[in-house]
């Protein structure tokens, strides 16, 4: 049984600057929870809150049924993995592992069988005797795994630990952590920047913005139906296209106009919109949402642009079509579609993947 | 290297070296190294000869033939050159170990911590760097027979040791900046204490530097002498300071004066060989 909730979580610097402010969030048994956001978003600041390696100005964390705030992290029975692996560069791979089982007196024969357990989990049974220094970064990056589950903690924290590799060892190692998930279900908590490792890893994420959560939820809910512009551009890649446009309405339709762009969207589906009239609202389209073709029937929009370039990449390609004065980004292509640049595109999207954000505010208009 | 067309005064340059036939630049390399290296030799080797002449024939060292031991023996006979060899001995590695002690925490609160403590005693030890080391030597004088312990160990090794903590400090600071602080956090979730992060993963890390620290601390004070002259007395000789009494009014004893140097370069010499390695290895990090 360990849950990890955290209470209206406030970190205040000595000078005044806050980091993190009112974040509530509880994280249910074996549940892998995401923190993700830009850097300086207090992501890195909340998670090392739950580690005990950082001060709580304000609010309360609790692990299990035990609130923590004033518990060494010693005492909180986390394990953690960090960026830079931090391994003890002095002590050989094997006393890497024991090093925590040590400190808490266990004895000699179960450190070795937990040592060596975990060592074959990671497969670096062959490496014990090594120093970190002799090991490449996904070997050391296992080896900081293999240091947290020898201790079968209430709580795993992962800090960034797949930002030092390249990118095919970073692929590799978020599938080894998936696997590992399976076999070591431990509730966990997994800070990045990257989304395409939230969206992947976590079961759900916790999207950061200047030290205020911006949206909880589902990698899928999140794609979906995110509540503001920030999250609609940091989730999904290529990026969500935002196109500033005036809104007006008409009989049971709601006209959204820019230059060289106007579409209508259906009063019914948009009823948010009504407010907002004479007002300048975002349209957010996902690149992937968009075809190539002219609408056939109600439940579609139609653009046209100009072709600007096209990116091969194989498997399918990304367009930039220049509509009005801004580009919007298509993707998944035909890669065999030849498309001359400067030549005149069709695109539909179906109404029910647009998404319109407040033009100030940036909130999701429903 | 490269010679360029717009660069005559470098192109002139490199037109001398490469008249020169192939092994040519490579020889005034070589020979280039050896002057610096006699450079530096040449006063050694003047003392080692000084110190096995006769007394009669110290002015006459490049002449002559007759050499002699007598001059260690003469020295090594006198209570006071033994006393003082111990003496500068056991004053070095104490000030070794003592202040590479408060060494070694100070440099790692100054790289660690933030606060008003750590900047307090940032800006101490900066002032007292500041502050040309010969100035400090009289008011010690004063503070030393105030306290009652002039002439003593502890009148020569707590002012060296403080100017070692002043000096040092920095210089671990910096090792210390070297060694990523998510070690220590580690530790600390893997069940060490604050003080026990330090203890087991700090400060294993930072051996080779401190190894370094150590050798240059224990040489500083080894052969040190404006402290040595001024705290102490009659009770307490330091081997600098011994070896400058053979100048007194009847003369100059080059011949005892340098069978003592050249005796007090002994110990220097074997730390400086044992310890070269690591000095190289810890002013690396």
């Amino acid at each position: 049984m360990a849950e990890v909730t955290l209470s209206n979580v406030r970190k205040t610097y000595p000078g005044g600057v806050t980091a993190v402010q009112d974040f509530n969030l509880h994280i249910a048994d074996h549940e892998f929870v995401v923190l993700v956001g830009p850097s300086g978003c207090g992501k890195s600041t909340t998670l090392r809150m739950v580690a005990g390696l950082e001060d709580i100005s304000g609010g309360t964390i609790a692990i299990g049924d035990r609130i923590v705030n004033g518990l060494q992290p010693k005492d909180r029975d986390i394990a953690m993995v960090f960026q830079n692996y931090a391994l003890y560069q002095h002590m050989s791979v094997y006393d890497n592992l024991a090093f925590g089982l040590r400190n808490r007196r266990v004895k000699e024969t179960a450190i070795d069988a937990a040592v060596r357990g975990a060592a074959r989990v990671l497969s670096i049974e062959p490496l014990l005797d090594r120093r970190p220094r002799q090991l490449s970064g996904g070997q050391q990056q296992r080896v900081a795994l293999g240091r947290c589950i020898v201790r079968n903690p209430k709580v795993f924290l992962f800090d960034e630990p797949l930002s030092n590799l390249d990118a095919q060892l970073r692929a590799q190692m978020r599938l080894e952590l998936k696997e590992l998930r399976q076999r070591v279900p431990t509730t966990s908590v997994f800070v990045t920047h990257d989304q395409v490792e939230a969206m992947t890893l976590g079961d759900r994420i916790v999207v950061m913005k200047e030290g205020l959560v911006q949206q909880v939820g589902s990698p899928l809910n999140l794609f979906r139906q995110p509540i503001n512009r920030f999250v609609a551009s940091f989730i999904g890649s290529p990026a969500m296209n935002f196109i500033d446009m005036a809104v007006a309405a008409e009989a049971d339709k709601f006209h959204l106009s820019t230059d060289g762009l106007a579409i209508e969207l259906p009063q019914s589906r948009f009823a948010g919109l009504g407010p907002q009239l004479g007002r300048s609202v975002t349209l957010g389209v996902r690149p992937q949402h968009l075809r190539l073709g002219s609408a056939r029937n109600g439940e579609q929009v139609a653009f046209s642009g100009n072709l600007m370039v096209s990116e091969q990449l194989g498997d399918e390609q990304l367009l930039a079509v220049r509509i009005g004065r801004g580009d919007i980004r298509v993707s998944g292509v035909d890669p065999e579609l030849a498309l001359a640049t400067g030549a005149r595109v069709d695109l539909v999207v179906p109404i029910d993947s647009l998404h319109v954000f407040d033009g100030s505010s940036g909130a999701a208009i429903r | 290297m490269t010679a360029t067309a717009t660069l005559p005064a470098v192109a002139s340059r490199n037109r001398f070296f490469d008249a020169l036939a192939p092994g040519g630049r490579r020889a005034l390399f070589v020979l280039g190294i050896i002057a610096g290296c006699l450079l530096f030799a040449f006063p050694v080797l003047w003392l080692v000869l000084t110190s096995l002449r006769p007394g009669y024939a110290v002015y006459y060292v490049h002449r002559g033939t007759d050499f002699t031991l007598d001059n260690f023996h003469e020295v090594l006979s006198q209570e006071i050159v033994l006393h003082a060899l111990w003496n500068s001995f056991a004053i070095a590695t104490l000030a070794t170990v003592l202040s590479l002690g408060v060494t070694v925490t100070s440099g790692y609160m100054l790289s660690r911590f933030r606060g008003p403590i750590p900047s307090l005693w940032f800006s101490a030890i900066y002032v007292f760097r500041c502050v040309p080391y010969v100035s400090w030597v009289l008011p010690l004088y004063f503070v030393t027979r105030a306290l009652g312990i002039f002439d003593t160990y502890w009148g020569l090794l707590l002012p060296h040791v403080a100017v070692h903590i002043c000096f040092f400090s920095w210089i671990m600071k910096g090792f210390f900046d070297g060694i990523d602080p998510s070690m220590e956090y580690a530790a600390m979730i893997d069940g060490c204490s604050r003080w026990g992060a330090f203890l087991r993963v700090a400060l294993p890390a930072a051996i080779p530097g401190l190894t370094a620290l150590a050798i240059l601390c224990w040489l500083y004070t080894w052969n040190e002498f404006l402290f040595a002259l001024i705290l102490t007395a009659q009770k307490t000789p330091i081997l600098t300071v011994v070896m400058a009494q053979f100048v007194h009014e009847l003369g100059m004893e080059w011949h005892l004066m340098s069978a003592t140097a050249v005796l007090s370069l002994g110990p220097a010499l074997i730390v400086t060989i044992f310890g070269q390695k690591y000095v190289i290895r810890g002013l690396k990090i």
